[in-house]
């Protein structure tokens, strides 16, 4: 009979893992099959020359780069939220945190790939690295991009640790019971590497939960650095409509925003296609959506302030910009991003009902694509009118950037089907430790009050 | 003899509790025991006068130190090395090398914490053989398992075995 905590609904966890889920192989393969296009755009890129995409003078930054911006903002999603709750206590954080770092990984994963593609021969990028050569040539620490190097790869190491340590007990769990079930299987071999030999006792528990909480406190602050940096490759140049001072916050409420979106979409649809209510119910799905709708109020403010000066100011250059946005080339991007981002979750998100998981997981989608459009907007629509008018142009994509745009979306599908199918999505130990908690006696000698798992032993 | 642990399985930590109280009175030193679980109980359920120790703090502060100065070492001696046109301005310029600099902490102190974790933790641990009663951690049991030759009581083995039946 299973302890008070190891409930019956930890199978549902743990069927993806242990057996073939058709399911889980079929969405493997679509995901696999966008992953084939992504490589295979990037590919005929490689060969052809960049002069296959649509990027050209004034906007170097296209596509790339938006997805560049997309994709690091979405990893703001877990492990951010993740150590906020952490080092909050949130109890309902539980169920989330696994998923929730999970997806800053693969997200940062996919956004670092970007600036390689953008490059157009990614071979050149150890140019960045500094290492000492005979060319003479080092990385100027003064650039911006530079600063992105090394805050995004902080932040992914940081994430990767961060999301592997926790798994090392639920790996040892696994294990546990496989080497009962099948102890010769590759899959129990797998588990008993991935648990590097845990043990689970006092210490090893004591030093774990130094090391995350240590961890937790460590990442809050190199996730606002990583999104606050990236603000920075546009805020310090003088462009119109980048060079402001409230880009860094901007940018760090807007990743968080569209993590929160991502998060919700992925919780909807791992709750669905997993059957895994219990862990992820209406309560976590609740809180979420509060959190959400305040992110939607921050993004909202710093839209309004962003725009609003601009307008006040009535500066030429960046004038033309906002006039594109509000009335003009780009008026339709700027008003749907209004819409998707503003309007509809001030609408959904304040309502018990409407924070429901279809209706987050909605307005999440929804969210998605306002924040994909926000970083096109900054983007090119500053680039396409730089302060020297003679030089407007106009920049539309290729089919090559819409292939390796749909593409990373399918290589982030793949990566998750992936992972889950190599470890539990939801934290076993950390829901079993929530229940512990729920059930331990009263102190100052109260009764103690056995729950009932307790009074049938 | 030696090395033969008696193993003992409790469906709650309450009565895991009660056992390793028994085991204290008992006079059976903390070394001897070893309590496992897969949740952290550490606070709650320990071999009596067992101490838990982290150097955690302390060797992430120091990870911080050696990532920082590393950093902004690598900042300096690069920029002084191979001297770019900077316009009368200083060649190893502040801001830009605290960004950097920063990173260099969080790095720094992310990665000695990682491996105080393992250190302290004793991973990996390949070589060790898995218990017959393993498979009752994954159940959310408690196991705790004494060293034979310390003469753990009769009365606390037939509890324990007894419990662990169910």
């Amino acid at each position: 009979m299973a302890g008070p905590a190891a409930s019956v609904h930890e199978e549902a966890l743990l069927k993806p893992l242990v057996g073939f889920r058709p399911k889980l192989f079929l969405g493997s393969l679509l995901t696999g099959g966008l992953v084939g296009l992504l490589f295979y755009a990037w590919g005929f890129q490689i060969v052809n020359d960049i002069g296959v995409a649509g990027i050209t003078r004034p906007v170097f930054w296209g596509f790339y780069i938006v997805n560049f911006v997309f994709w690091i903002g979405i990893s703001h999603a877990g492990t951010l939220i993740s150590a906020i709750l952490r080092v909050t206590q949130a109890e309902w954080r539980r169920p989330v945190t696994r998923c929730a770092e999970a997806i800053t990984t693969f997200a940062l994963m996919i956004g670092g790939l970007f600036p390689l593609i953008h490059l157009g021969r990614p071979w050149i990028f150890w140019y960045m690295v500094p290492i000492p050569t005979d060319r003479g040539i080092w990385p100027n620490f003064r650039s911006p991009l530079m600063w992105d190097i090394m805050a995004i790869t902080t932040y992914l190491i940081g994430s990767v640790m961060y999301l592997l340590l926790p798994m090392i007990p639920d790996f040892a769990i696994i294990r546990d019971r496989m080497m009962r079930e099948s102890p010769k299987s590759l899959k129990t071999l797998f588990f008993r590497v991935a648990a590097l030999g845990w043990r689970g006792t006092p210490q090893q528990w004591f030093s774990l939960e130094a090391g995350i909480k240590t961890m937790a406190v460590v990442i809050i602050p190199v996730a606002v650095s990583v999104h606050t940096i990236v603000s920075w490759d546009f805020a310090m140049a003088i462009q119109p409509m980048w060079h402001s001072t409230i880009f860094g916050p901007y940018f760090v409420v807007g990743a968080i925003y569209s993590g929160v979106a991502v998060l919700m979409l992925a919780m909807y649809l791992l709750r669905r296609g997993l059957h895994i209510e219990q862990y992820l119910n209406d309560k976590v799905f609740n809180n979420l959506g509060l959190m959400f709708l305040a992110f939607a109020m921050l993004w909202s403010y710093f839209t309004f302030a962003e725009h609003l000066t601009v307008w006040y100011g009535n500066e030429h250059s960046e004038r033309i910009v906002f006039d594109a946005r509000i009335d003009g080339r780009f008026s339709g991007f700027f008003w749907t991003m209004i819409v998707v981002n503003t309007v509809i979750p001030f609408l959904v998100l304040p309502w018990r009902k409407g924070r429901s998981p279809l209706g987050t997981a909605i307005v999440g989608f929804g969210v998605l694509i306002g924040m994909w459009i926000e970083r096109y907007l900054i983007v090119v629509g500053t680039l396409s009118f730089p302060r020297l008018t003679y030089t407007e142009g106009f920049y539309s994509p290729t089919w090559v950037e819409v292939g390796i745009l749909i593409g990373s979306v399918g290589l982030f599908g793949f990566l998750y089907f992936t992972f889950i199918q190599l470890a539990p999505i939801v934290s076993l130990w950390e829901v079993r430790e929530g229940e512990h908690i729920k059930n331990r006696p009263a102190p100052h000698g109260a009764s103690p009050a056995l729950n009932p798992a307790e009074k049938e032993a | 003899m030696a090395n033969e642990y008696l193993h003992a399985a409790f469906r709650t930590s309450a009565e895991a509790r009660v056992a390793l109280n028994r085991l204290g009175q008992d006079g059976v030193a903390p070394e001897h025991v070893e309590v496992r679980s897969s949740v952290p109980l550490e606070h709650d359920v320990h071999p009596v006068g067992a101490k838990l120790r982290s150097k955690i703090p302390w060797t992430s502060l120091a990870g911080a130190a050696l990532g920082g100065t590393a950093f902004f070492m690598m900042v300096k001696l690069t920029s002084e090395a191979y001297p770019l046109p900077t316009g009368g301005q200083p060649i190893v310029a502040l801001p830009p090398a605290g960004v950097i600099t920063f990173e260099g902490v969080a790095i720094g102190a992310v990665l000695m914490t990682v491996a105080t974790v393992l250190i302290e933790c004793g991973l990996p641990a390949f070589r060790k053989k898995p218990g017959p009663l393993d498979h009752h951690i994954a159940l959310d049991h408690v196991l705790v398992s004494v060293k034979q030759d310390e003469g753990a009581s009769t009365a606390w083995t037939a509890q324990a075995i007894e419990t662990a039946r169910g």
